[in-house]
Parts: structure tokens; C-alpha cells; sequence
């Protein structure tokens, strides 16, 4: 680069963001994927990895509190921000009432999608606590569950609007 | 009573694998990570079929930070796998068969760097012409994939005069039916971390439905005996029979043992697309013939099944195919002919159904458009030819008897969906012209178990730990179907424990008995029958124990919740963990046993079915041809529900992934390389495909003295709705399909507006 | 060797500008050693495929200042190139001024995916799902090629696309005056088919922008359709035999035959051309039917 005033537009491979309410720095490459930090560098493994392009929604996590593909993000694209893994849904022991409610109402099966969902199911309730199934269907279509054919997610996301679930914990 | 939450009362239990799944700490075996451990990769032919001229692994050896580059040369033992014939290549030697064909392996320490060391190792193709049609595949002049030529398994069966009973009719139908090369896509691809322990032992993590056989095939691959390996398998990130084959694990237990360091696979989804199995696309022709009364009286069948390139389980699906083209139907002759072919497409294999989706879908497909020739009700067409309870079945041999069949048959007409289709006729057309509501319906007979022939082993083992817990031990593994809610609810309710007296065992070879595979919708009926073997002699010892201990006659007391009770009080009076101390030895129950079968010689007869009935109603757009499913009703007969969450699960996930079979899904290959890579073009269905209603009614009464208990649930659900769907598209807008997925031209129609009373506005 | 390990693990570089300019003198530089990268979405999707290589330099244009905004200028919606497709899907003066726009980006992906893909790079894209809406509603680009701005029509980009290294920075979108009577009416369609109900690829997109006199005849009407990697293209064959008519039965059939030929789908693996053919025309008339022709008694 022989342009020194553009030479200073690098960004730094250093990391400064909030990851599930604890402010980090990381030394990581500007385009390393949120989805390895997350498992590989921090060992936060509840964010998934399954299709790697955003189309299956199991890498889920909240940026500043809105639905993200994990896969499709770099380190960069999350600097000062506040980044929420599934990890960080649950307060100490006491579970994130949508999480108690698929718990309940057995919105999982294997289960690996789950953390995914639950992230989505989140971000779409504390967005809008009554949703027509209009904007369900809308804000988890890019949630791919291969065990349960939905029924047990829409019962529990039924039951997290019934209970104003997602507002109670805020 | 339809089966929900409200009706299921108490016995709606939370899982016990529940709170880690739904907060992230529940970790997989692809989660898995030690400190010092490397990155596996497999190198995977480009080519669908080539010869290997050389392979030049000094490049990708020579980079830094590569410990191992494995092939051909450096397996110590057989190199194949396969379940049922090893013919599957480790590493290829001298040819690849497949795009999915692996010729080599690297261990390095990153993921990154083993990438690049598969780009280094020099491969020397000479492409040979691709075999990509099982009709082709079928000719003389094809080449011959194998020394022993293109097929793979052939299986007829026939009774009667089929050509002097089709002289006979007076209605003749016949189809060619063919369905699509559907993947399993479990969430979690294949993937596990291998460990060469200290004590000179390997440790596999890694997925599959039945650690022993792994453990068997390993050993055979590693040259090392069985003891030496240890499988750890569950739990795991959704199967429905696609990891129940090896996948990557000689690769990682190869690569682990050559470089003395724990190593870890996890297949990109491209990966998991290209050396994954798929359901067998079939081509089933169907002539089928009734007396002028409706009477089956004869029916032929040809099946052509693309196995792919070698065989894992292709000659059993064929087997099941055959049993299950037949059905729940008598005729007074029949004859089917059935071939599975070598290809160089992509491998296919075990999946939820076995085959029997392929059968059904034409099975019922012949039925509606015999009653159609009739002139009759489908539904009251199929009931002239249904079995009765003690008619042997589908291919002449004893099964336990059930009335399922007549019960899912009354069912459906009394189900709510199928009364409304009686109204609709007088409701109000759809909101907009081009939109065609329809109904169908199918009937299923499926069968479970392994069937006559293949060993079908079962048991488990049930213990009073030292430290007081009560543990179940069962060679089954847990991918999601809820087989550990099962076994915790069976032993609360046949037992009285409670779950905190509780510890299961599963999913790792150095802890469980031989209870099996976690397949063929068996493993919860194997569960309830070692739990009745068990119950006695447990319970006996228990409270023997606990007598003793008391100074108690046995007959005063009872097992409860924390300990052993005193039976008519219900006070508790010595907890498990005090009664394992006071025990004089040891209170362990094993059982060992097989998977009933028909006591007949024909391979694949099954003895144990379970029936189901479908009734769907479907919305066909006439502009673009696309189908929405309403709403469905599955009636179930499959004797008493163990555990309501998880068989209305597997009854609702079944069906959405049935409706992408019919709907949507096909990885589509051309000329043996697959033209899907990822999920962005191989489609499963969304929540939006799947938000209409749904209703499960089990039929849990089985005949008195029926020995067998819950019969088998997992695959059911995810084959009679493809036929069902079929009905509903042709009730809707008169088009017939026989092809899956539905081709959604064939639904279209130009809008016709000139009828529909136009005004300008 | 270790060198040569080095080399391999060496993640580009991102550069991020702080205007416009910068970027493209970044470009300039690099070459085709750098990409231009905003949400990333789709680059992300082709450097997993193997079908694009991540380049050495990333030159992030989120980190450009200014040109995520959306706001109404003199007389028009000027959408920053950088406002991400939920943002805009959800911003209360898309929904009331370019309600077809709206409507397309609702349907384009997931929301996750939205929340990050902006609208830029769906029309740098050019075969983004947005793209009929924004020639039906006969947009205009703005560019910046290091030197300063120009605007180019929408058409003239899926038409002849430059190569040159320039940055897109607006979309500008004319709001339409009020109709001039009671009776005359402004009315839009925008239908995507894919391969399934959310969430897919599309095979076919058609966006309808019409204008009705007061008479009942069209007054004015952009057809577009698009849909995979067909770079959509307004169909006017069938626009000039709806201008100036009140659509009626054989108007509609006319217009279906005019559409059939009209739109000429890029091949896609998984659906026949003929298929899509006759999704475009069978949408297009039912949408016309619809807003024109439907019984008064049944348009609810």
C-alpha cells in the first residue's frame, strides 16, 4: 500500500466487543468468522455449526439484540458491539422463560437447532410480544428444524406469547 | 383421544436431555475439543467414476504443521466398510466410484492448514464413463462398476397365477412411479473427535445408531481387537438411519492412531452432501387389477432401486421394499421383481422408512386410481381388500396378529378433517380462483425390526449402583427421538422410581450390553420388553435386599421414589443409596434376547407391524402450481404410548420430512455430481410449509394376551403422507402425480377469466 | 517452510474507508486483489462454494459514514446504499411511499439474514429479489467513482453494467404524485415463487407498478420480472398493450402471450424455463385481474 494516508484504514486484529455481557478483547484476524470465536476460541459451543451460509439458522446469536447468522459474520462486523449466544440467555440457573417454555411444551428433539431457535424466538418476542403467525413464520423461516416438523416449536412459542415470556425477564 | 398435551395429563413429561438442549451446554461430540489435538480432512474424488492412475502425497507431508497423509497403503486391516457386505473403500486403491469416493486423509494443526495440505496431495485421474441410470446400469453393454457387475441385489416373490388372474379383471391400472434421492440433512453433520489413549486404546467420539457395530467394523479396519476401541455415540444432532453406516470415523481413528494425538472431523455441509447417503430414488411399476366388484385380484411389481456406488444396507431397503409394494392388501395372485443397481451416483442408503415410503407412495397411488376406475370411494375400496387381523402377512408369513388395520381404517372417516371434506363441497369457494382446496387420504402398513435373517439382538441391564442410583444400561443411542424420556418414563411408571433415583446409560460400548441397533423403529418396543424381563428379578432382589436390611418381609414392601416403601403406608424406609451399602452383593439384572421374528425362512419377513391412516387437506395455486399443506390427521396404531411428547414428535417430524419428500426435496445429480452442495439449494421445509393444523390419534389397544407392548413409532410418520398429498392434489385440480417431488407444472393452469363474470372495474 | 505456513494462514486484510472516495482509491489500489464487502452475505455464500476466493483485501463500506440512512428528499425516498434490507423492510416511509419495495424485501432471505445483507449489495448483486421492484418503481442509482457522483437509472445498470471500481452510495426513488381524481388509482404487486413457501431461492419475481385513470383505463404501468439469475428486465411488450386500455378477459390473454415471450428466464437447474414462463404470465394476469377486473363485490 503506497497510499499512507489509507494505510492507517486497516482494521486491527484486535477484537473489542461484549460477548454475553462481559466486555472481551480478542486477538483475532479481522475476518475470522463469529461462529469459530464463539466455539473454537472461547468454547462457547451452544452456537452451532450446521450449513455455514446463513441458510439454517443453528448458528443464531443476537448482535446488539437482533437475530444474526453467526457463520455469515466477521470479527470486524462486531466490533463495539453486543453480541448474546444462547449461553447467555439463562440467568445463573433460572432459565429465559422461552427456554423454560420449549422445555416445556417439547419444542426440541435432537436438539441442535434448538439454541438457534430459542435465540430467534427471542429476538422476534422481545421485538413484538404478539405476533400473528404471520410474523412467526416471517422471523424463524431461517430456522431449519429436521426433528420436530415445527409442531412442538410453534406450541412452545404459543405458550411464550400466552405468558408474555420474553418480556417478564427484561 | 387425539394425543396432546392436555390429554396426556401428567405422563407429558420434561425430557431429561431437555435443560441442557434448550440452554446450549448439552455438548455434542462435534463440540468436543482437547488441547493439543489436530484437524482431520478427507481428500474426496472429483470424479463420479475414474480410474486412480497415482497418488503423490510428499507435497502436502513436506508442509509444516501436517503429521499425517494417509491412504490406501496405511490401512492396517480390511480396507472396507459396509453393515451388512463390506464393500465400501476406506481409501480407494485403484478406482473411485463416486464423487463422494475418499482417496486420502489429513491430519494437521489447524483446520485451515489440513484444507490446504488436500490441495497438495497430486491425484492422477484417468475418467472412465459414468454409469448414472440403474436402467443403463442394467444393459450388457454398461460398465461394470464391480467384478461382479452392476447388481447389487435382486429379490422376487409371486403366489398365484399372476397372468391368469389378471385375465381375470375387469379393472386394470398401471403406473410408473419414481421418487427422489432425498437426504437425511440432520442438523448436525457427520463429525466426532478420536483419541488414542495412554493405555494404547482409541477412544471415538463420534456419532452413530449402533456403537458396537462401529466398533466391530472399526476394529476390522484398525486390525486391533474390538476391546481395544471404545465408541462413544450419543448423544447426537439428528440420524433417521444416515449415521448408522461409518461415516468419517476410520479416517479419524486412522489418522488419530498414525499420529498419536487426538484428532477431530466435522464435515462441512458439502462434505456431509457428497459422502452422505441418501434415500434410494426407486422406479416402481405397478400393474395392478380388481373384479368388477372391487375385488384385488392381481397385482405386479417392478422395482429398480439406484443404490449408488457400493452396498451398506441397499439389498435390506430392497427387501423392505418388496414386503411393503404388497402391503395391507390380499390378492388372489401377485409377483414382484426387484432389483437394487451399482451406479456412480451418490450413496444410498438406511433412511427413515426403509424403503417403504418409496412402496406406499405407489402401493396407494394404485389404489386411488383403481377406485377411481371403480367408480367407488377410495377409502371404501381399500377396505374390500384389507387384511383381517390373523391373514398372514405380506409375504405369507405369521405376523402377530392386531386389529390395526381395521382400527386406523375407522379412524379416519370419523376424524374431524374428514368430516369437514364432506361439508366443504357446500362452503364457499376459496378466496381467490386459482386456488383448488383437496383432500386425500393413504393407509400404511409399516413394519419394524430387522425381520428373519438378519441378527436382531436385545437387552439391558439394570443396576443398583454404589453410590445408590438406580442405572439403566442399553446399547441404544439418543438422537433426539427422546429413546432416554422413554426409558426414564418406563421405569418410573413400571417401577415407581423416581428420576432422581435414577442414571441412564447409553451410547458407549464400554458400558452397555449388546442391546442392538437404534433402527428400525425398535428400539423403545426392545426397551419395554427387557424392562417386563427385568422387572421381576429386579424388583425380587431389590426388595429382597431391602428385607434383609429391614428385617422385613419382602412382601410389605415396595419400591417408590428415593428408596425402597413400606407398601400399604407408602413411608419410606430405606433409601437406594443406603440399600447399596447394606446389600450383602452387588444388585445387577442383565437381559438378553432378539427381536420376535416370523418363524418363516424368507429374509426381511417382518412379524411386528404397526398401521397407520393418513388424511390430509391440501391448497394447490393454480398460477404457480405449488401446493400448501392444511391440515392432517395420522391415526397410529402401534399399541400403548409409552412416552405422549415423544410419539406425537415422531409422528409430527416424520410428516415434515415426508412433506418435503413429496414437496420439495431432491438432490438432484447430473451426471453423477451433485448439483445441491448446500441447504441453499437443497430445500427442506421451513415453518411456513408446516404451520397448518395437526392431529395424532393413537390407537393403543392391542388383542389380549399380545405379549409384544408398544410397537415401533419412529418411521411410521414419515410414509403414508406423500400418497396422501398425491390424492389431495388430484381431488384438487384432477391432475395425477407419479412422480415425486410433485412437479408443480403439471398443476398449473392459464387463469381463465372469461368465466369469472368479468367487469371492468 | 514456515514461511510458506505463514503465507497460508494469512486472513485479508479489511480496509475501512472513511468515505466514499477512499474506498474507491482502495480499489484502485488493489484490483482485483479486493472486494468491495458490506453485509457480506453473499460473499460469504460463494467463498464456501468455492465459486468466488476470498480476495487479500476486504474494503468494508459499512464503515463509511452516512450511507445507511433513509429519508425523503425533494420530492424522493433516498435509500443509503449501506441500510440493511430489514431496516429497510420495517421503515415507516418505504411502507407508505414504496410499499412494492417493501413487500420484495420481505421476501428476500431470513430476517437474520436481512438484519446484516444490505440493499446495495442486492442491487450490485443484480439478480437480488429487490431488483423488479426497484424497475418497476423506476429508481435511480447514485454512484461514486472516486471523483464524485452521478446517477444512473436503475435499467441502465441491469442493462450495462460498469466495471468500473465505483461505489454505490443511494438509492433514489421517485414518489409519485397523488392521483389526480378520486377514481384513479395507484396499485402495486410484487410475487415471488421459489421452491418453497419462505426462505428460497427465487425462480420467478414479477413487480407490478400501475396507475389507473379515472376511467378505469391504465394510465400508466411498469411490468418487471426477474427471478434466479435472470437479470430482471421490465416486459413491455405487455405494458404497451395495457397503456391507454381498461383490461378486460382477452386484454389479460393478450398480455399472457405477450409475457410468455417477454420473459426470457436463465436457466436454473432445478425448474424447467417453460415453468417459469408461465409462472411470470400467470402472475402478472392475475395480478391485473385482481386490481382491475375482480367482481367489485369479491375485491373485499
Amino acid at each position: 500500500m503506497t497510499d499512507k494516508t489509507l494505510a492507517e484504514r486497516s482494521a486491527p486484529s484486535l477484537l473489542e466487543c461484549e460477548i454475553n455481557g462481559e466486555k472481551v478483547s480478542l486477538a483475532v484476524p479481522p475476518t475470522r468468522r463469529l461462529l469459530d470465536l464463539l466455539r473454537d476460541d472461547l468454547q462457547l459451543t451452544g452456537t452451532k455449526r450446521s450449513c455455514d451460509i446463513g441458510r439454517c439458522g443453528a448458528c443464531m446469536v443476537l448482535i446488539d439484540g437482533k437475530p444474526f447468522n453467526s457463520c455469515l459474520t466477521m470479527a470486524y462486523q462486531c466490533s463495539g458491539k453486543s453480541v448474546t449466544t444462547i449461553e447467555g440467555l439463562a440467568e445463573e440457573e433460572r432459565l429465559h422463560p422461552v427456554q423454560q417454555c420449549f422445555l416445556e411444551e417439547g419444542g426440541y428433539q435432537c436438539g441442535y437447532c434448538t439454541p438457534g431457535m430459542i435465540v430467534s424466538v427471542k429476538a422476534l418476542l422481545d421485538a413484538n410480544p404478539q405476533p400473528t403467525m404471520e410474523e412467526i413464520e416471517e422471523a424463524l423461516s431461517g430456522n431449519l428444524c429436521r426433528c420436530t416438523g415445527y409442531g412442538g416449536i410453534l406450541r412452545s412459542v404459543a405458550r411464550a406469547i400466552e405468558t408474555g415470556g420474553a418480556a417478564s425477564n427484561e | 383421544m387425539l394425543l396432546n398435551r392436555e390429554t396426556s395429563g401428567t405422563r407429558w413429561r420434561v425430557r431429561p436431555d431437555g435443560p441442557p438442549k434448550v440452554t446450549g451446554r448439552l455438548a455434542y461430540l462435534t463440540d468436543m475439543s482437547v488441547p493439543g489435538m489436530l484437524h482431520g480432512m478427507v481428500l474426496r474424488s472429483p470424479y463420479p467414476h475414474a480410474r486412480i492412475v497415482s497418488i503423490r502425497t510428499e507435497k502436502a507431508l513436506a508442509m509444516k504443521g501436517v503429521h499425517a497423509v494417509l491412504t490406501c497403503e496405511d490401512v492396517p486391516g480390511l480396507n472396507r466398510f459396509g453393515i451388512a457386505h463390506p464393500d465400501h473403500p476406506v481409501f480407494c486403491e485403484d478406482r473411485v466410484r463416486f464423487v463422494g469416493d475418499a482417496v486420502a486423509a489429513v491430519a494437521a494443526e489447524t483446520a485451515e492448514l489440513a484444507a490446504e495440505a488436500l490441495k497438495r496431495i497430486e491425484v492422477e485421474y484417468e475418467p472412465l464413463p459414468v454409469v448414472d441410470d440403474p436402467e443403463f446400469a442394467l444393459r450388457d453393454d454398461a460398465p461394470r462398476l464391480h467384478e461382479h457387475g452392476n447388481v447389487l441385489h435382486r429379490n422376487d416373490y409371486a403366489f398365484g397365477d399372476v397372468e391368469e388372474a389378471f385375465r381375470a379383471c375387469a379393472h386394470i391400472v398401471e403406473e410408473t412411479y419414481s421418487t427422489p434421492r432425498q437426504m437425511h440433512v440432520y442438523m448436525e453433520t457427520e463429525g466426532g473427535l478420536f483419541v488414542p489413549e495412554a493405555d494404547g486404546r482409541l477412544t471415538v467420539y463420534s456419532p452413530t445408531q449402533h456403537g458396537l457395530m462401529d466398533r466391530m467394523q472399526l476394529a476390522r479396519i484398525l486390525n486391533r481387537p474390538e476391546a481395544d476401541i471404545r465408541v462413544v455415540s450419543s448423544p447426537i444432532g439428528g440420524s433417521f438411519g444416515g449415521k448408522d453406516e461409518l461415516n468419517v470415523q476410520p479416517y479419524g481413528s486412522l489418522l488419530a492412531l498414525a499420529t498419536g494425538r487426538p484428532v477431530k472431523l466435522h464435515n462441512s455441509r458439502f462434505e456431509s452432501v457428497r459422502a452422505g447417503l441418501k434415500r434410494h430414488p426407486m422406479r416402481i411399476t405397478m400393474r395392478t387389477g380388481t373384479d368388477a366388484s372391487g375385488k384385488l385380484l392381481a397385482h405386479r411389481v417392478r422395482v429398480v432401486s439406484d443404490a449408488g456406488p457400493y452396498s451398506t444396507l441397499s439389498a435390506e431397503v430392497l427387501n423392505f421394499a418388496v414386503e411393503h409394494v404388497l402391503g395391507p392388501y390380499r390378492y388372489e395372485a401377485a409377483e414382484v421383481k426387484s432389483v437394487s443397481v451399482f451406479t456412480n451416483n451418490g450413496m444410498s442408503g438406511e433412511f427413515r422408512g426403509f424403503g417403504g415410503n418409496q412402496a406406499i407412495f405407489a402401493l396407494e397411488g394404485q389404489m386411488d386410481r383403481l377406485a377411481e376406475k371403480l367408480g367407488m370411494d377410495p377409502w371404501a375400496f381399500r377396505r374390500i381388500n384389507l387384511r383381517k387381523p390373523d391373514d398372514p402377512g405380506p409375504l405369507g408369513q405369521p405376523i402377530a396378529p392386531t386389529d390395526g388395520a381395521r382400527q386406523v381404517w375407522e379412524a379416519l372417516p370419523a376424524s374431524r378433517l374428514w368430516r369437514e371434506k364432506e361439508r366443504a363441497a357446500a362452503e364457499a369457494a376459496p378466496a381467490e380462483p386459482w386456488l383448488k382446496i383437496g383432500y386425500g387420504a393413504a393407509f400404511v402398513m409399516h413394519g419394524a425390526g430387522l425381520g428373519v435373517g438378519i441378527p436382531d439382538p436385545a437387552g439391558g441391564r439394570l443396576t443398583l449402583t454404589p453410590d445408590g442410583k438406580i442405572e439403566a444400561a442399553f446399547g441404544y443411542e439418543e438422537f433426539g427421538q427422546g429413546l432416554i424420556a422413554s426409558l426414564e418414563q418406563m421405569l418410573i411408571e413400571q417401577f415407581g422410581f423416581g428420576s432422581a433415583d435414577l442414571r441412564i446409560v447409553i451410547g458407549d460400548t464400554d458400558a452397555v450390553p449388546d442391546s442392538g441397533s437404534s433402527t428400525a423403529s425398535r428400539s423403545t418396543s426392545m426397551m419395554w420388553q427387557s424392562l417386563r424381563r427385568l422387572r421381576a428379578p429386579f424388583s425380587s432382589r431389590l426388595l429382597g435386599a431391602a428385607a434383609e436390611a429391614l428385617r422385613l418381609p419382602a412382601d410389605r414392601l415396595r419400591l417408590g421414589e428415593g428408596g425402597i416403601r413400606d407398601a400399604a403406608s407408602g413411608e419410606l424406609l430405606l433409601a437406594y443409596g443406603r440399600l447399596a451399602e447394606l446389600a450383602p452383593e452387588p444388585i445387577v439384572c442383565e437381559t438378553s434376547f432378539s427381536y420376535p421374528t416370523s418363524p418363516v425362512e424368507r429374509v426381511g419377513s417382518h412379524y411386528l407391524y404397526s398401521y397407520s391412516s393418513v388424511a390430509v387437506k391440501v391448497e394447490v395455486n393454480t398460477l404457480t402450481g405449488r401446493v400448501r399443506l392444511l391440515d392432517q390427521f395420522h391415526a397410529v396404531a402401534a399399541g400403548p404410548v409409552v412416552n405422549p411428547q415423544g410419539y406425537l414428535g415422531q409422528i409430527e417430524g416424520g410428516s415434515g420430512m415426508a412433506l418435503g419428500f413429496t414437496l420439495m426435496e431432491d438432490a438432484v445429480m447430473k451426471e453423477g455430481v451433485y448439483l445441491t452442495r448446500n441447504l441453499d439449494t437443497y430445500l427442506i421445509p421451513t415453518i411456513a410449509e408446516l404451520r397448518g393444523r395437526f392431529e395424532v390419534l393413537p390407537i393403543e389397544g392391542l388383542p389380549e394376551g399380545d405379549e409384544h407392548g408398544p410397537r415401533g413409532i419412529g418411521e411410521i410418520g414419515s410414509v403414508g403422507l406423500a400418497p396422501a398429498i398425491a390424492q389431495a392434489v388430484y381431488d384438487a385440480v384432477g391432475v395425477r402425480t407419479a412422480k415425486l417431488p410433485i412437479d408443480p407444472e403439471a398443476l398449473q393452469a392459464v387463469p381463465d377469466f372469461e368465466s369469472e363474470e368479468v367487469e371492468p372495474a | 517452510m514456515a514461511m510458506e505456513q505463514k503465507e497460508i494462514l494469512r486472513r485479508p486484510s479489511v480496509w475501512q474507508p472513511r468515505d466514499p472516495a477512499e474506498a474507491v482509491r482502495l480499489k484502485e489500489a488493489f484490483g482485483p486483489d479486493a472486494v468491495y464487502v458490506a453485509g457480506s452475505t453473499l460473499l460469504r455464500t460463494q467463498w464456501e462454494a468455492g465459486t468466488a476466493v476470498m480476495p487479500p483485501h476486504l474494503i468494508d463500506l459499512a464503515s463509511i459514514p452516512g450511507l445507511a440512512g433513509i429519508a425523503e428528499q425533494d420530492g424522493e425516498l433516498v435509500v443509503g446504499s449501506l441500510a440493511r434490507l430489514d431496516d429497510c423492510r420495517a421503515h415507516p416511509a418505504l411502507a407508505d411511499k414504496a410499499p412494492l419495495l417493501v413487500e420484495a424485501i420481505k421476501q428476500i432471505a431470513g430476517r437474520s439474514v436481512r438484519n446484516q445483507a444490505t440493499i446495495g449489495g442486492n442491487v450490485v448483486y443484480r439478480v437480488g429479489d429487490a431488483m423488479p421492484a426497484l424497475l418497476a418503481l423506476d429508481a435511480r442509482l447514485d454512484w461514486h467513482d472516486g471523483t464524485g457522483s452521478r446517477t444512473e437509472d436503475v435499467s441502465e445498470w441491469l442493462r450495462a453494467p460498469s466495471a468500473a471500481p465505483r461505489v454505490l452510495t443511494a438509492i433514489r426513488l421517485p414518489i409519485a404524485e397523488d392521483a389526480p381524481t378520486s377514481n384513479a388509482r395507484r396499485t402495486f404487486a410484487y410475487h415471488k415463487v421459489g421452491r418453497r413457501e419462505a426462505f428460497t431461492p427465487s425462480l420467478v419475481t414479477v413487480a407490478i407498478a400501475a396507475a389507473s385513470a379515472a376511467d378505469g383505463s391504465i394510465a400508466d404501468i411498469r411490468i418487471a420480472a426477474g427471478g434466479g439469475q435472470t437479470v430482471p428486465k421490465r416486459m413491455t411488450r405487455a405494458e404497451d398493450a395495457l397503456l391507454g386500455k381498461a383490461p378486460d378477459a382477452r386484454l389479460l390473454a393478450a398480455v399472457h402471450e405477450a409475457i410468455l415471450e417477454d420473459y426470457v428466464p436463465a436457466p436454473d437447474p432445478f425448474a424447467a424455463d417453460s415453468y417459469r414462463k408461465k409462472t411470470a404470465a400467470n402472475l402478472v394476469v392475475a395480478a391485473l385481474w385482481k386490481t382491475f377486473c375482480r367482481p367489485a363485490e369479491a375485491r373485499g
